[in-house]
């Protein structure tokens, strides 16, 4: 185990994330799990949710003998259904999550930190590298709880995340999504600094293949307010390579605020259309508060 | 609270501003900041950097004041608190000379206002300490160092202006090695010289506060009395001159009025143009005495309008000649009759059967009898081991090569000089007396005349021999010598006229008195105030006679004198600003590493 991978583990060794555990309405898995889905009853199961008429080729150690008795009906007890859910963390990896890296290393241990809730809950995991050029790097699916080695893993596969090249981070979900078509849920982790129109296709892709979508949003501080960075400077697109001569004074100040919240609104617009939760992180900011509280306050994380 | 600069050379320091702002714009130009995506700053309208103001950044405006931080340190600025006086050592040197006395137009004296003007530096002393020097002839530590403010009040009221001329350097040379020890330390002078006519090097008066009073030149004084004995002419062939001088700058008319022993002499009435003197010879006195000379005048000055001198009787030669010479006994009675007076010439044999005495004067010719004479004598050529004149051996060739001008058996002889005295008996000084006459042969000078009293009469041995003819011209001086020595020996016991603050010995001690000063073996006399004192049958007379004093006339534009010297400071403490510039560099220079590395984080 490397440094890096050795630091993102630390923070949770605390067990401050114990009491925590992902919460989604959809994304139901195929393989049985600890994760209830109320409403969708099967054959077997440990919570009796409901009863249906019996039809031939019931199993009759599920009919109800008691509601035999006193209804004279032959009903069979449907149950809850509890099945794993696969959660793909899907982290950027593209130049603009280097600039600075901290916007990288935020977005890593925000995912490292949701692949532990999930591995606790009994859920899997695949940690998913979207990098810009090639093929998203990810790791087998993990299960066996959070202390099986599958957190270690996750955060070796985030730790050797580099950032670099352009991504077109719609395009990227909508491909994932064609490849694994089995529902779960996708977790995105990126700065979103892209045309909101440009990432539909890729959620709405998702969601048509019966994936829970959550798209976390990291920023850096000079992103969110670049005053007191700079008055003047010659801007270069990491990705594009393309400049931008900026005199930031009051005005040209104003007018990035006005178009950040323009973007901002967008997103979040798009998430609520999407039906996809949707939160905001500013690097350097406590990533423990953030999955603690914000994520909280966007329905993705709740008390066990 | 004054504001200052140890080093303004560094001030071009300031340069390296220019080329902060020069690195500044030529980094502007250069620099180039990566970003995530221009997605957001599509939305802001470019600026071309030529066409951009002067708009200094954060960052640009810590470097600029970490470099004046720098800048400023380097011209190393200080806060200069502002002097404070401090609790100095004050020497004060008082002019009691006579000519403070003068009054000036507004009736103060001029001792009044220095006195005063010295009480203004007491109280600005506080608690300093306080030196009084007084200078007049001579120096004279008044008050030693003290803290005692009333002890010094009542110093400087107990001071009185003597009446003596004024010799400043002692004084001030005096207060100054009082003071060297002391950093915070002054010397002021309170005179009414100024500093070029004090006497004080110049190097010297400029160490220390100089105050000078007085102005006016209003005075009119007797600058000099002489009387001029006539020996052997009586009383009424006495003649006395008298010089009055105006010292102001517009003519004056005194009366002059002289009297001896309050009779009546003379009386005169005298115009003198401006700055001018008038000698006033006055003759045939009533009588001998004491010969007092005052002036009719109302001027700033009074020490000097008195004057005296003593007239002595001069009587015709009375003497007994002891002698075997018949030849020098025929000389003395010729002189002394041609004088009006006598000489009784008598042998050893005759003497030592009837010794002669008193009132005349004696002679004794290569001779010194068994029993001393009862009469002021004189011994010439005494022989060796006599009682008397202690004499070695007779020598050859003797010239007379000094003498003392002021004893008053030289008082009527003009020249004593290169006197060629051939044979003569080598004395020695003796206890009651002193050589007024010395003489050198063969490279040894010895007494040649030696005078003094012994059991209350005069005494005088002359070791030359009065070989004959005593007349002839090439012995003359010797003769004369002769006659003044006897002249001496037959005058009365008369005065000692002295000049105030010109120390003289006498020969004989006075008993000190106010005013008069008696010290030392033998006796040294120094008059302070003018005056005549009386010592038995003996007076004692002092008189002002200082040009300088009594021209009290002070030209403003000699010495711009100033009322009153400030009280001396010591610089008030010096804060150097340079460390906490350098600390504000410090705090600039980390403040714009912090904004550099959220800049360059960002």
């Amino acid at each position: 185990m490397d440094a890096r991978t050795a630091a993102l583990l630390a923070p949770l060794a605390d067990g401050r994330y114990d009491r925590l555990a992902l919460h989604l309405r959809r994304g139901m898995g195929d393989r049985p799990g600890d994760r209830r889905f109320p409403g969708r009853t099967e054959p077997a199961g440990v919570e009796v949710e409901a009863h249906r008429p019996y039809a031939p080729g019931d199993d009759l150690r599920h009919l109800d003998w008691n509601a035999l008795a006193r209804l004279d009906a032959l009903l069979v007890r449907r149950f809850t259904a509890e099945r794993e859910v696969v959660f793909h963390l899907l982290v950027d990896a593209s130049g603009s999550m280097g600039m600075p890296d901290a916007k990288l290393a935020t977005a890593i241990e925000i995912a490292t930190a949701l692949a532990y809730l999930a591995l606790a809950s009994n859920d899997a995991v695949r940690p998913v590298v979207l990098p810009a050029d090639g093929p998203p790097r990810a790791t087998a699916v993990l299960r066996g709880g959070h202390r099986a080695g599958g957190v270690a893993r996750a955060a070796a596969c985030f730790a050797a995340a580099r950032a670099a090249g352009r991504l077109a981070v719609g395009d990227a979900l909508a491909a994932y999504a064609a490849e694994h078509a089995r529902p779960g849920a996708v977790v995105v982790v990126s700065d979103f600094l892209l045309d909101p129109g440009s990432l539909q296709p890729g959620i709405e892709a998702l969601r048509r293949a019966g994936h829970e979508v959550a798209l976390l949003h990291v920023l850096a501080a000079s992103e969110v307010d670049p005053a007191g960075g700079f008055r003047h400077a010659v801007l270069r697109d990491v990705e594009s390579g393309t400049t931008r001569p900026i005199a930031l004074g009051r005005a040209a100040l104003a007018a990035y605020r006005a178009a950040l919240e323009e973007h901002l609104a967008a997103l979040a617009a798009l998430a609520a259309r999407s039906g996809a939760a949707y939160a905001r992180i500013t690097a350097g900011e406590s990533v423990r508060d953030f999955v603690t509280l914000g994520l909280s306050a966007a329905g993705l994380v709740r008390r066990r | 609270m004054t504001f200052g600069l140890a080093n303004p050379a560094g001030a071009a320091a300031l340069l390296a501003v220019a080329v902060l702002i020069a690195l500044w714009l030529w980094e502007r130009r250069r620099r180039v900041i990566p970003v995530g995506a221009l997605f957001l700053w599509e939305r802001v309208p470019p600026q071309p950097l030529e066409r951009r103001r002067f708009r200094p950044d954060l960052i640009f405006l810590l470097q600029l004041a970490a470099l004046l931080a720098l800048c400023g340190a380097y011209v190393a600025p200080y806060l200069q608190a502002p002097p404070v006086r401090a609790s100095a050592r004050t020497a004060l040197v008082l002019d009691v000379s006579a000519s403070m006395q003068a009054r000036e137009a507004d009736g103060r004296t001029r001792f009044a206002t220095a006195r005063a003007r010295a009480a203004r530096l007491l109280d600005d002393a506080g608690d300093g300490e306080f030196l009084v020097v007084t200078a007049a002839a001579r120096a004279r530590v008044a008050l030693p160092w003290t803290r005692d403010v009333a002890r010094a009040r009542a110093t400087l009221d107990a001071l009185a202006p003597l009446d003596t001329p004024t010799n400043l350097a002692p004084a001030v040379e005096l207060a100054l090695t009082a003071t060297r020890a002391t950093p915070a330390a002054r010397v002021v002078v309170v005179t009414d010289l100024a500093p070029a006519a004090s006497g004080v090097p110049a190097d010297v008066a400029a160490a220390v506060d100089w105050l000078q009073v007085g102005r006016t030149d209003d005075n009119v004084g007797i600058a000099g009395i002489t009387v001029e004995p006539t020996p052997f002419a009586g009383v009424r062939g006495q003649s006395a001159t008298v010089f009055v001088r105006n010292y102001a700058a517009v003519p004056r008319t005194v009366v002059v009025d002289a009297r001896v022993d309050d009779a009546p002499w003379a009386r005169h009435v005298l115009t003198l143009p401006a700055r001018d003197t008038a000698p006033l010879l006055l003759r045939s006195p009533p009588r001998a005495g004491r010969l007092d000379v005052a002036l009719g005048v109302d001027d700033a000055l009074a020490v000097d309008d008195r004057a005296s001198a003593w007239i002595g009787d001069e009587a015709p030669l009375d003497a007994v000649v002891v002698t075997e010479s018949p030849a020098l006994g025929a000389t003395f009675r010729a002189i002394a009759a041609a004088a009006g007076g006598r000489a009784e010439v008598v042998n050893r044999a005759r003497w030592e059967e009837e010794p002669l005495g008193a009132p005349r004067v004696v002679l004794f010719d290569g001779y010194v009898p068994a029993v001393p004479a009862d009469a002021n004598a004189l011994y010439v050529a005494p022989p060796p081991g006599n009682a008397v004149c202690p004499a070695e051996r007779t020598i050859e060739g003797a010239t007379v090569v000094d003498w003392d001008a002021s004893h008053p058996l030289l008082a009527a002889v003009e020249d004593v000089g290169a006197i060629d005295v051939g044979r003569a008996s080598r004395l020695v000084a003796p206890a009651w007396g002193r050589a007024v006459v010395v003489a050198v042969s063969r490279g040894a000078p010895f007494p040649l005349l030696v005078a003094g009293e012994r059991d209350g009469r005069r005494i005088a041995c002359f070791g030359a021999e009065l070989a004959a003819p005593l007349d002839a011209s090439d012995r003359l001086p010797v003769l004369l010598l002769v006659l003044a020595t006897m002249r001496w020996l037959a005058a009365a016991p008369d005065a000692a006229v002295l000049e105030t603050g010109v120390p003289a010995t006498l020969g004989w001690a006075p008993a000190s008195g106010a005013g008069l000063v008696v010290g030392g073996e033998p006796a040294i006399v120094v008059a302070e105030r003018a005056g005549v004192w009386r010592a038995g049958a003996r007076t004692v007379i002092a008189n002002l006679a200082d040009e300088r004093e009594s021209d009290i006339g002070r030209d403003p534009r000699d010495h711009p004198g100033r009322a009153s010297v400030a009280m001396p400071t010591v610089p008030g403490a010096r804060r150097p600003l340079g460390a906490w510039l350098l600390a504000a560099a410090a705090v600039a220079l980390v403040a714009e590493w912090l904004a550099w590395g959220r800049r360059e984080g960002a």
